[in-house]
């Protein structure tokens, strides 16, 4: 093997400077951002004692739509939302989900 | 290795640096990147228009039709030409028109169809197919600025494309992932208005309805106060004509209105929170023209205030099902309502609410 000289040292360090660079580059822009998987509930709301109940969500169902019974009082169940919440994952939860007051 | 062939290489090496630069090599490169790039986020596109084209075809084989192909390839390239703008005259009125046709020629397709279904499943398959439409519509610019840019060696059209395109493709992305709400019937963040509508008519007591230009109108007597509220006709996946029934309804009552409040959903600027409620004075409502201006026209003609609220969203979250923090900013906005009411009006006295947007999912 040729020995190296200082001079070499530099062009070699140079060189894998610039790969470094350009695959820090490459990486940087080919992350993307992912989007939180989401999935789908209803809130269901007693109709006399106001007991309200999240579920999920059915195919077919709508606002206003009258199912099931009441677990404290036996009365019918309204849905009175339908909406999308992000789906939970246990292990890493950066943030607390924000709340409204 | 030895110093000279090192200075060699590079002495070549800047050689040849400086021939790109000058021939304008360099920026043929360059551009070869840009429509590789460009290239493969156009055919992500082509996928999700492949993808929803299959999508809405099965929901309508579904209901029966047994080769939506027809129907998608008619929706596929339906246009409307946009009026003329350099004669304002009667440019409201024109582009009402062309508005009401448009709506009116692309329910035809597919009520010829689909004749023996409902309104609902028919409002359903108008929005996906539209949807389709739309995803297509932006496939079809996209290709024709790159081809024109690589046919004309025009990098900066090339480079343009290339900056717009996470834009481009952002949008693309929502509207793909719109279609799921809009072929199960599930509220959509657009709806928020609707449904505030449809929470104030719950809590109050209804005195009569009446359906207008599938408008639903509700008297209803809530805090010692007689409210008309105005949504658009739900389950389906509807609009309205909130404005123009609104200005009729004024008209009908001579004027005697106290306050207008018109609700909607608005695109939130990027950093701001979904769900943000804002107040604030004029008519709040994203259509073309038609709607918005009837509605300044009634409350001017009669000197009504006329009062908005807000509730901020990002596009894909207005299009696509609700999320939760909409919903319970929705809950937030009805109480706010009847402060706002109760603070700008006294007892007795004449409220029309009109809750804009897409109805889908919201029943009355
Ligand atoms: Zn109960």
């Amino acid at each position: 093997m040729i020995p190296l000289t200082g001079q070499d040292m530099i062009y070699y360090l140079a060189i894998i400077a610039a790969i470094g660079l350009a695959v820090y580059f490459l990486l940087e822009t080919s992350r993307r951002p992912k989007e939180p998987e989401t999935e789908t509930k209803e809130l269901l709301k007693c109709i006399k004692c106001g007991y309200t109940i999240e579920k999920e969500y059915s195919v077919g169902d709508f606002i206003g739509l009258v199912k099931d019974k009441c677990p404290k009082c036996g009365s019918p169940l309204k849905i009175i939302a339908i909406y999308d919440v992000v789906k939970k994952t246990p292990e890493k939860t950066l943030k607390p989900p924000k709340q409204y007051t | 290795m030895p110093e000279d062939n090192w200075s060699l290489i590079l002495q070549i090496f800047w050689i040849i640096f400086f021939i790109m630069i000058f021939t304008g090599a360099n920026q043929r490169i360059q551009m070869k990147l840009w429509s590789i790039d460009i290239r493969n986020k156009l055919n992500m596109i082509r996928r999700y228009v492949e993808e929803d084209k299959e999508r809405v075809s099965n929901f309508m084989r579904n209901l029966g039709l047994r080769n939506p192909e027809l129907v998608l390839k008619k929706t596929l390239d339906f246009f409307t030409i946009e009026p003329v703008t350099i004669e304002p005259t009667d440019i409201i009125k024109r582009m009402d028109h062309l508005i009401r046709t448009s709506d009116k020629s692309f329910r035809e397709i597919v009520k010829k169809a689909l004749p023996s279904l409902g309104r609902y499943e028919r409002s359903l398959i108008e929005t996906g197919l539209s949807i389709v439409s739309a995803i297509y519509m932006v496939y079809k610019v996209v290709r024709h600025y790159l081809l024109t840019g690589e046919k004309e060696n025009n990098w900066i059209l090339l480079m343009q494309l290339e900056l717009l395109m996470p834009q481009i493709l952002k949008i693309v992305t929502a509207y793909h992932k719109a279609l799921d709400a809009f072929t199960t019937g599930k509220p959509v963040g657009d709806g928020i208005g609707p449904l505030i509508a449809y929470r104030l008519i719950e809590e109050g007591e209804v005195v009569s309805k009446r359906v207008i230009d599938e408008t639903s109108i509700y008297e209803v007597k809530l805090a010692n106060r007689r409210f008309f509220i105005i949504k658009a006709e739900g389950p389906g996946s509807n609009v309205g004509h909130p404005g123009r029934v609104l200005a009729d309804l004024v008209d009908q009552l001579n004027g005697n209105v106290d306050l207008i409040i018109t609700i909607d959903a608005a695109l939130k600027l990027e950093g701001e929170d979904t769900g943000e409620i804002a107040e604030g004075v004029g008519a709040a409502i994203g259509d073309p023209g038609p709607e918005k201006i009837a509605i300044e026209r009634a409350a001017s003609k009669y000197n009504i205030p006329l009062r908005a609220l807000i509730v901020k969203m990002g596009l894909p979250e207005a299009i696509q099902t609700m999320r939760k923090e909409i919903y319970e900013a929705g809950e937030i906005a009805v109480e706010y309502v009847k402060k706002l009411v109760d603070r700008l009006t006294s007892e007795n006295s004449t409220i029309i609410v009109a809750g804009i947007g897409n109805t889908m999912g919201v029943p009355l």
